[in-house]
């Protein structure tokens, strides 16, 4: 009977210690205390395929920095919350990781309506946010400097789906695609661009999740489109693509890398996808970050989100580094100086960068997804884009440019 | 800490009237409503479009009432003979279809952008903190109102015979009762409470989108309600707090797991979520608080 008093009174002792474990982080205001970053990247739901390897790329950095000394002395630490690819989950993890974490950044938030809904909370409660979501209205938020971009705005990519259509001598350009954040504005951009040149445009918005797709092929030629360019996703587009071909379209077709990917080439006949032109925005290939971030994390190629949260942790704990400071408003502050800093030391990675920092130096860090420069609101002021095409059943690089 | 309880007690609020308004129809009339998110969303939307237009917020939140209560109409007269299962994948689709509407319909609800930046009442002049605790403090009061009221309701005669028809609707329609006069009112006033929840939303977090509104949420409400128990608002109330919580709390319990990766941490909690489920529909049936059911009086002496 005694021994399960005592027994009882451990549990109680346990359960009271980490009680008080679990309140500790609030007051733990210390000097020298760690710097908090946050990661909200969908783990589960429709973004799940990319939130774990870009968790995984913050981590890889976190610890490197760590073992060569942390950040001003200090060490950094990494609280990963899930935003389960949904708005109202993502706000509820985010309110977690700014007033219980205390974060000083959250980095890779990643579907466009996420974005929309953790920013308010980043910029009243002065946290920094770092986003790889493309819709354009994000950055004309009321945001006061705390968020930044890597991913390239829709107005940008539209444009050089245009472009590229006028390129392959195409004059009547139609564009496809369910209803997304992007439909709209990708379909404008693309069809400013085609008529700068003298060409003409059509566009359909059609539901992602029919079997087949007859009737809509029968409206797009009617058209006689001599390119079709399309804005769906892997599944819906692979419909398509058979469709299409089965309506004996000859003309050039355009899709996003990420529809058109490895897997979609696998999974339909060689003829119906062969020819097919894929534009992404191309990570930094070959760069020394790139190069880096290949070794660290062991994917021989990743995603364009795992390179740009990539460059979001090492920018963030060079601008910490830069300030002095891990407060948000540090970090707002100081992450123009290490970006983009004129003349500066180009850099590819954190421990470098803290390195000339130290030493006083000028730092323009030149990462895994692009150059990293960015403007006034947020946005990257130049990206590169990977051409692609399928050429009997592979996938081959056209150009990067 | 303290802002993060005050938001979590806030959501809890919010999840709770949402589950009131489905103890009502599923509790109340027996008719499963598995188009919650779609009432929620209509809410939201209803509001921020009223108040963008220019109105007040009070405005905002009777169209939210209105609007909700109209869409609750139209989906009973729908749904006249469908029952039981039927009715559940009717009103599933009817929460697709909201949603599709506000995901196409970009003149009126901006499309997958979403609306931004809805008037959150008198935040300048509250500020940050003051204003968090006065929406809490506005949010437990509805709930509050909405409670009493429902639960005045069960013990009404009119709730009984609610129950009547849940029970059996021949019988109930047999007895003098016009059921379908009943079903619908219960519709209107559980949609109404949905809308009115949604809009409370939206001017809490100040955007919305199509994305807000996927079947999620109507699950958490299911679960709430199951939990807390069929039939009793205050079981109904009980659950949706216990739900919010659970779910918040998760984040920290996952936390003493060692050795496992982000994203079967996220795994890990999801499963918590299902095995929740599982462990109250196996050991509480009836839910927490079951549902009491009044003894029938005394009849009187000849």
């Amino acid at each position: 009977m005694t021994e399960l008093t005592a027994s009882r009174r451990q549990v109680l002792a346990g359960a009271t210690a980490l009680a008080g474990s679990a309140a500790f982080p609030c007051f733990a205001f210390a000097q020298g205390a760690p710097i908090r970053i946050g990661t909200l990247t969908p783990l589960t739901g429709a973004g799940g395929p990319y939130g774990p390897v870009m968790v995984k790329a913050v981590k890889a950095v976190i610890d490197e920095v760590n073992a060569a000394g942390g950040v001003n002395g200090r060490k950094v630490e990494l609280i990963s919350e899930d935003d389960q690819t949904n708005p109202e989950a993502g706000v509820r993890a985010a309110r977690k990781l700014i007033d219980i974490d205390k974060v000083s950044a959250i980095l890779g938030t990643w579907a466009s309506s996420v974005t929309t809904a953790v920013a308010p909370l980043c910029w009243e409660s002065k946290t920094f946010l770092c986003t790889t979501s493309g819709a354009d209205s994000i950055t004309a938020l009321p945001h006061q400097g705390y968020l930044i971009r890597t991913q390239p705005t829709t107005t940008l990519q539209g444009k050089k789906f245009g472009e590229f259509a006028i390129e392959q001598k195409a004059k009547r350009v139609f564009f496809l695609s369910p209803q997304t954040p992007f439909a709209k504005s990708q379909f404008d951009n693309i069809t400013m661009a085609v008529k700068a040149a003298g060409g003409e445009t059509a566009s359909l918005i059609y539901d992602d999740k029919k079997p087949a797709y007859r009737t809509e092929i029968d409206e797009v030629l009617r058209f006689k489109p001599d390119a079709i360019v399309f804005g769906g996703y892997t599944p819906d587009t692979a419909v398509m693509l058979k469709d299409l071909y089965r309506a004996d379209f000859k003309g050039t077709k355009i899709a996003f890398g990420y529809s058109v990917n490895q897997k979609l080439v696998e999974s339909v006949p060689a003829e119906v996808v062969d020819k097919t032109f894929m534009i992404s925005p191309s990570p930094a290939e070959g760069s020394k970050a790139y190069d880096r971030l290949v070794k660290m994390i062991g994917v021989a190629a990743p995603d364009p989100y795992t390179t740009q949260i990539y460059d979001h942790i090492n920018l963030v704990l060079m601008a910490i580094a830069m300030a002095g400071d891990s407060s948000g408003a540090a970090i707002k502050d100081a992450i123009r100086k290490v970006s983009q800093a004129p003349g500066g030391a180009r850099i590819d990675n954190a421990i470098d960068g803290i390195k000339a920092i130290a030493a006083k130096q000028a730092v323009d860090y030149d990462g895994a997804s692009g150059p990293c420069d960015f403007t006034e609101i947020g946005d990257i002021s130049d990206s590169k884009f990977r051409y692609e095409q399928v050429q009997g059943g592979k996938i081959v690089l056209v150009k990067i440019g | 800490m303290l802002s993060y309880l005050i938001f979590t007690l806030t959501l809890c609020g919010i999840y709770a009237l949402l589950a009131l308004s489905l103890n009502l129809i599923w509790g109340g009339v027996g008719l499963v409503n598995l188009g919650l998110a779609g009432f929620f969303a209509v809410g939201a939307y209803a509001s921020a479009i009223t108040t963008g237009a220019g109105a007040p917020v009070i405005i905002g939140w009777g169209a939210a009432l209105v609007v909700g209560a109209a869409v609750g109409l139209i989906v009973t007269f729908a749904t006249l003979r469908l029952r039981d299962d039927y009715l559940a994948i009717v009103t599933l689709g009817f929460a697709e279809v909201i949603r599709l509407v506000a995901l196409n319909e970009r003149w009126l609800t901006n499309g997958s952008d979403g609306l931004s930046g809805i008037k959150a009442p008198l935040k300048a002049e509250l500020g940050l903190q003051g204003f968090s605790l006065f929406y809490l403090g506005l949010v437990t009061l509805v709930v509050l109102v909405v409670w009493a009221l429902l639960s005045r309701l069960d013990l009404s005669p009119y709730g009984r015979a609610m129950k009547a028809i849940r029970e059996d609707q021949q019988l109930a329609s047999f007895a003098g009762k016009r059921v379908l006069r009943f079903k619908l009112q219960a519709f209107a006033v559980s949609a109404a409470i949905a809308a009115l929840s949604g809009a409370l939303y939206a001017h809490f977090q100040s955007y919305v989108s199509p994305d807000h509104f996927q079947p999620l949420i109507t699950i958490y409400i299911f679960l709430a309600v199951t939990a807390g128990g069929v039939g009793r608002p205050s079981g109904a109330v009980f659950g949706a707090y216990l739900v919010v919580i659970f779910l918040e709390a998760t984040r920290f319990a996952t936390e003493w797991v060692p050795g496992l990766q982000p994203v079967q941490i996220a795994a890990m909690r999801e499963m918590m979520i299902g095995l929740a489920l599982i462990l109250v529909l196996h050991l509480k049936p009836q839910g927490i608080m079951p549902e009491r059911i009044p003894k029938a009086p005394e009849p009187a002496a000849p």
